[in-house]
């Protein structure tokens, strides 16, 4: 299964869960806000970064292979 | 003749209520980030209780205060209620609840400003929250006028216990996908 990662920027807080459960698809910035390495994964610790992120700025599709 | 009893009957329940709410709220932040019940409840959802247990013990404090306010017993002025150690009615035990509900609403309040005041600001903010439970409960114990009695002991006991519990397991987790890796092989 391949997942689709969006991040709103807005809702993100710099709370860094996601980056330190999936440090290979999440990355902090320099103010500590969430960035994508990639945009699609096959990687199903997405799927836990979305469900641990305080703000719930993550969704994750899953996208047909 | 005999003063009415209801005003402090309610300060002394609403204090103890918003202390009972402070202490979920307290718990709702532990698990927000241990996490103990995995993905099957979402972060966002403990979070969202979290606010709410928060912003319920402020509205407590509030009845709390205008409560002792009202009520004839200890004859509370408006400062005693701001100022700690304006209260003629155990003077230093009250101060430790005022400082405490001080406290506790400017870290309610950082979250809304916390991209103002930068994430790592607000984080060092928001470890005074062990000060504000370790001071209402002191405040509770010292000032309130149930404490000898065997239920409010296990009242504050309890809190306590489950506070440090959760802290210990907070302390503990380390954020992990080992279980997906596992499985995913």
């Amino acid at each position: 299964m391949t997942y689709r990662i969006v991040i709103d920027g807005l809702a993100c807080s710099g709370f860094g869960d996601c980056a330190d459960l999936a440090p290979d698809i999440f990355e902090l910035d320099s103010h500590g806000k969430a960035l994508l390495r990639v945009g699609t994964s096959t990687d199903p610790a997405v799927l836990d970064a979305a469900s641990a992120c305080p703000m719930g700025a993550i969704t994750v599709e899953e996208v047909p292979d | 003749m005999k003063t009415d009893p209801t005003f402090w009957l309610l300060a002394r329940a609403s204090g103890l209520t918003a202390y009972l709410l402070l202490t979920l709220s307290v718990l709702a932040g532990l698990i927000l980030k241990s996490r103990p019940f995995g993905r099957a409840v979402k972060a966002a959802s403990v979070m969202d209780l979290h606010r709410l247990l928060s912003m319920l013990g402020l509205a407590s404090l509030g009845v709390h205060g205008t409560m002792l306010l009202l009520d004839r017993t200890v004859h509370m002025p408006v400062s005693g209620l701001f100022v700690p150690g304006a209260s003629p009615y155990r003077p230093v035990s009250v101060a430790l609840g005022v400082i405490a509900a001080e406290l506790m609403a400017l870290v309610v309040v950082s979250f809304s400003v916390r991209k103002l005041i930068g994430q790592k600001r607000w984080r060092l903010l928001h470890w005074t929250t062990y000060a504000i439970f370790g001071l209402a409960t002191a405040h509770g114990l010292l000032a309130g006028s149930d404490s000898a009695q065997p239920w409010a002991r296990d009242l504050y006991l309890g809190a306590v216990a489950a506070i440090v519990f959760a802290t210990a397991w907070r302390a503990s987790y380390k954020p992990s996908r080992s279980a997906h890796k596992a499985r995913v092989g």
